[in-house]
């Protein structure tokens, strides 16, 4: 899966350590979330989402 | 909200290392090598006493190995959802490997082929030494697929 996670958290400047805080996840899971290594699950996606206040679907797309 | 709980704070040498974190979750472990390294002596050195006694003292590690897999239990799902993962993939790859490792053993002790100090196949100590390697592997790996 795609996201645009980096491009909205630097958007924002909030480092890596500050989004996993206002996620209240680790850094690592935000770092795996944005390498795309890791597919958050849908309550973390529904989180990220309403904290960017954007639809799920606009941050994150399944790879064509 | 809530602050998950942190590998790191139990990771010697990680930066975020907490003593008191490390001996909240692996306090039991201490107690249950304590009591089996005490009941191997006495086990081995009181043959007079009754079958039940030196059963009791051989399986005294049991309980406080059943509170360290409590607080490990606790720990874990205190973990964000990516860090349990990697400890669900670290726990399946030493549960799996350790279960391998001692139908290896046993095969071998059956065909009677030398197994050096595990001719009688493996002990408690030298099983739960056994999962804690496999696990730290499954941990590293894990870490090394994610990163």
């Amino acid at each position: 899966m795609k996201n645009r996670l980096k491009e909205l958290r630097a958007g924002r400047g909030w480092s890596q350590g500050d989004l996993a805080e206002q996620l209240a996840v680790s850094r690592q899971t935000i770092n795996a979330i944005e390498t795309e290594k890791y597919d958050p699950s849908l309550p973390l996606a529904l989180k990220i989402g309403k904290l960017f206040a954007r639809p799920v679907e606009e941050i994150f797309s399944l790879q064509e | 909200m809530n602050k998950p709980n942190l590998m790191e704070t139990v990771e010697p040498g990680s930066g975020q290392y907490s003593f008191r974190a490390d001996l909240r979750l692996n306090r039991w472990l201490a107690v249950a090598v304590v009591l089996h390294l005490v009941g191997q002596y006495f086990v081995g050195h009181r043959a007079d006493w009754s079958a039940f006694l030196r059963a009791t003292v051989a399986l005294a590690p049991l309980v406080p190995g059943l509170l360290y897999v409590r607080s490990w239990v606790g720990f874990v799902r205190g973990l964000d959802e990516f860090q349990r993962r990697i400890q669900v993939e670290a726990f399946l790859f030493a549960a799996l490997g350790t279960t391998i490792l001692g139908a290896a053993i046993g095969s071998l002790n059956a065909q009677k082929v030398p197994t050096g100090p595990f001719a009688d196949g493996m002990g408690l100590g030298e099983t739960f030494m056994a999962m804690l390697c496999l696990w730290s592997v499954g941990w590293g790996l894990a870490k090394c697929r994610y990163k």
